[in-house]
């Protein structure tokens, strides 16, 4: 064990910022995100670390790595970011308390070995980042965090559950153990797809997906995108970590379909869409609804899946932090009443375009290219016609998010005037840019995950 | 055993039947505290059962009378205080079933886990009454669906975590203790922050009125 506790880092440094934002929240979340970045890349040349305890492979270093990054822009975004939101619920240094243990939480569900500490992980993220939603106090964001924690924790339950059926046929509840040997019988299936359905809520995937658009909706800016980026993801490495433990037929067909379902609901659902948080919202579920598919096909599928994850996290988390920017000039998120963007705000608006862009699926981004490895695992074994449906849900969801997004920035008379530029859109941008980025590292994800595909 | 396991687990279905038709908090917040003690002597009994694991269990009873039985009740009970005049008062505005609806619904529910239980996973788990934590389980959800008021919705929310308490007791033999230790700190956690939250709301109620599904939308 004392070996691996360089694994235990990026937990230890997250707490270790919760602790010093008791005295100094800005200064002590900044060290504490920088160190957790630092661990995380530290982590990806390290062996796998799997000792009863701890199971890190692969595909748990790119998760954590996709937290410490979004960690790193949401705290540096919220440094100036908070000082525009009127009518605080509490101080920042209880926002920089509960946004640095909710980073551990989730640094925590995708470290263990042990499905039930998972779940205590993963319901954790519910407890420590209910109040973030309501930071800024109205009925409104106040009503959302209730729904979130009613809605979130009953889904949860259902995943409890499906834990205690695992270990009730299974007599472990150890990742690595059943990966080894599990039981074939029908208590063990139902487990794994209640697990799913369970998962599934926090994941935003259909039909417990309610909560999400609420959320998103009215959570300030660096909330949605911590949420949108990594929490969603972190829900949906619980569901992968349960289809590797069990790969039948079964499971993969239920959780394909759970996908395909997500994706078109969401992208219908986007199309009459007029706050514009909410339409990034049914983005993350459409993109939530690929990644399962991509899970549930496995091989090239998992690649792809793994990408979308990192370049969404990052693509993402640029988006929500841009609508801030917006939100603060134009104090409104209907859609129809933000216009010219282009001309109010030069710098957020053409990042928004591209990041729009880079969400939907648009080439050059990795999202792009994770797609196109889902696809061809999907071609592969359920032919080209379900493909083609697949093609033209998301086409739908691109067409909606990029047409009303162009809207607000290229519509509106040419006498705005310029509103000054703020120094967080930065943050934005760099995330936009590393979200491009990731294209260039598929192979190196590839090595990690050769265990898995 | 069996028999006391029953007995108990017809004592918890009974506790929430009539959570389900009392409209007023506090003395819903009293039954839950009923139940989860309920459940503590179900943890000792399966204890006494168990040789092998019962210091775990007796300890996870323990923890489930400070935690469930009394940590819980005493912060909702205290946030009802600080909310409001007169606590005692406080109900359910407008619930959405009568007495008579709500009892018949749960009556419903019930048969709907017994048959669902039977038809089902009694074949594949072969314990008699395992209905139970799952009829309980759909008595939690229908709390939580006919009211508006939040405590309710938490105690329903509770009710639920109960009823897989017994299943993993009765029908598997429980969790490993560090999973159960876990859960029932997340549970406590919940349970604090979700009471922050309903203070908050309930503020906000107060002087803006119910928020609208159309203004979570906007």
């Amino acid at each position: 064990m004392d070996q691996h506790i360089i694994y235990l880092l990026p937990i230890i440094f997250s707490l270790s910022g919760a602790l010093i934002s008791l005295f100094a929240d800005r200064a002590g979340s900044v060290a504490a995100s920088v160190l957790s970045l630092a661990s995380a890349i530290y982590l990806l040349f390290q062996p796998v670390c799997i000792d009863g305890y701890l199971y890190i492979d692969g595909f748990s270093k790119i998760l954590i790595l996709t937290i410490a990054l979004v960690y790193i822009s949401t705290v540096f975004y919220s440094l100036t970011y908070l000082k525009h939101i009127e009518n605080l619920l509490f101080q920042h240094r209880l926002y920089y308390i509960l946004l640095n243990i909710f980073v551990a939480t989730m640094f925590f569900s995708v470290s263990m070995d042990n499905l039930g500490l998972i779940w205590v992980g993963v319901e954790a993220t519910t407890v420590s980042s209910a109040l973030l939603i309501a930071t800024e106090n109205n009925n409104v964001t106040v009503e959302s965090a209730w729904r979130y924690v009613i809605i979130v924790s009953t889904g949860l339950i259902i995943s409890l559950i499906a834990v205690t059926f695992i270990y009730g046929s299974a007599g472990t509840l150890s990742l690595h153990a059943l990966l080894q040997h599990h039981p074939d019988n029908r208590v063990f299936l139902i487990g794994i797809m209640l697990g799913i359905v369970g998962f599934g809520t926090k994941a935003g995937i259909f039909p417990m997906h309610t909560w999400l658009p609420d959320v998103h909706g009215k959570a300030p800016a660096p909330v949605s995108a911590i949420f949108s980026a990594v929490l969603l993801p972190v829900a949906l490495y619980a569901i992968a970590r349960l289809m590797f433990i069990f790969p039948s037929e079964t499971v993969q067909l239920f959780a394909f379909v759970l996908g395909i379902l997500t994706v078109a609901v969401a992208a219908l659902i986007m199309t009459v869409q007029t706050n514009y948080k909410r339409m990034f919202a049914y983005s993350s579920m459409e993109n939530m609804g690929m990644i399962l598919i991509g899970l549930s096909l496995g091989g090239y599928g998992l690649l792809g899946a793994v990408i979308i994850i990192l370049s969404h996290g990052l693509a993402k988390s640029s988006v929500f932090f841009l609508t801030g920017d917006i939100l603060s000039i134009s104090h409104t998120t209907n859609m129809q009443q933000v216009n010219g963007l282009i001309r109010r705000l030069p710098r957020a608006a053409s990042a928004l375009f591209l990041a729009a862009m880079a969400v939907t699926g648009a080439p050059p981004f990795a999202i792009f290219v994770g797609e196109l490895f889902i696809f061809a695992a999907m071609i592969a074994k359920f032919g080209w016609l379900l493909a083609l449906v697949v093609i033209l849900l998301l086409a739908v969801a691109f067409i909606s998010v990029n047409f009303k997004t162009g809207k607000m920035i290229f519509t509106g008379k040419n006498d705005l005037k310029r509103e000054r530029s703020r120094t967080e859109t930065w943050v934005a941008i760099v995330n936009l840019v590393l979200s491009f980025l990731v294209i260039f590292f598929i192979p190196y994800f590839e090595t990690l995950l050769k265990n898995l595909l | 055993m069996n028999h006391t396991f029953e007995i108990l687990g017809f004592l918890l279905i009974v506790f929430t039947l009539v959570m389900q038709w009392e409209q007023h908090v506090r003395r819903i917040i009293i039954l839950f505290a009923a139940s989860s003690f309920v459940i503590a002597l179900f943890l000792v009994l399966l204890g006494l059962n168990r040789p092998s694991e019962e210091y775990m269990l007796f300890i996870l009873a323990g923890l489930t009378i400070i935690v469930r039985g009394i940590t819980i009740p005493v912060v909702m009970n205290r946030a009802l205080n600080r909310l409001h005049n007169k606590p005692w008062r406080v109900r359910e505005a407008k619930p959405l079933l009568g007495v008579g609806g709500s009892i018949l619904l749960s009556l419903v529910f019930i048969a709907i886990g017994y048959f669902l239980y039977q038809n089902s996973l009694y074949s594949i788990l072969k314990v008699r009454s395992g209905s139970v934590p799952f009829a309980l389980f759909l008595q939690a959800s229908l709390l939580i669906i006919t009211h508006r008021h939040a405590y309710i919705q938490m105690i329903g929310f509770l009710v639920m975590e109960n009823a897989v308490v017994m299943l993993s007791g009765w029908v598997f033999g429980g969790l490993p203790f560090i999973v159960e230790a876990g859960v029932i700190l997340d549970l406590l956690g919940l349970v604090v922050i979700s009471s922050l939250i309903i203070r908050v709301r309930e503020h906000t109620i107060m002087k803006d009125g119910n928020t609208m599904e159309t203004e979570l939308r906007r």
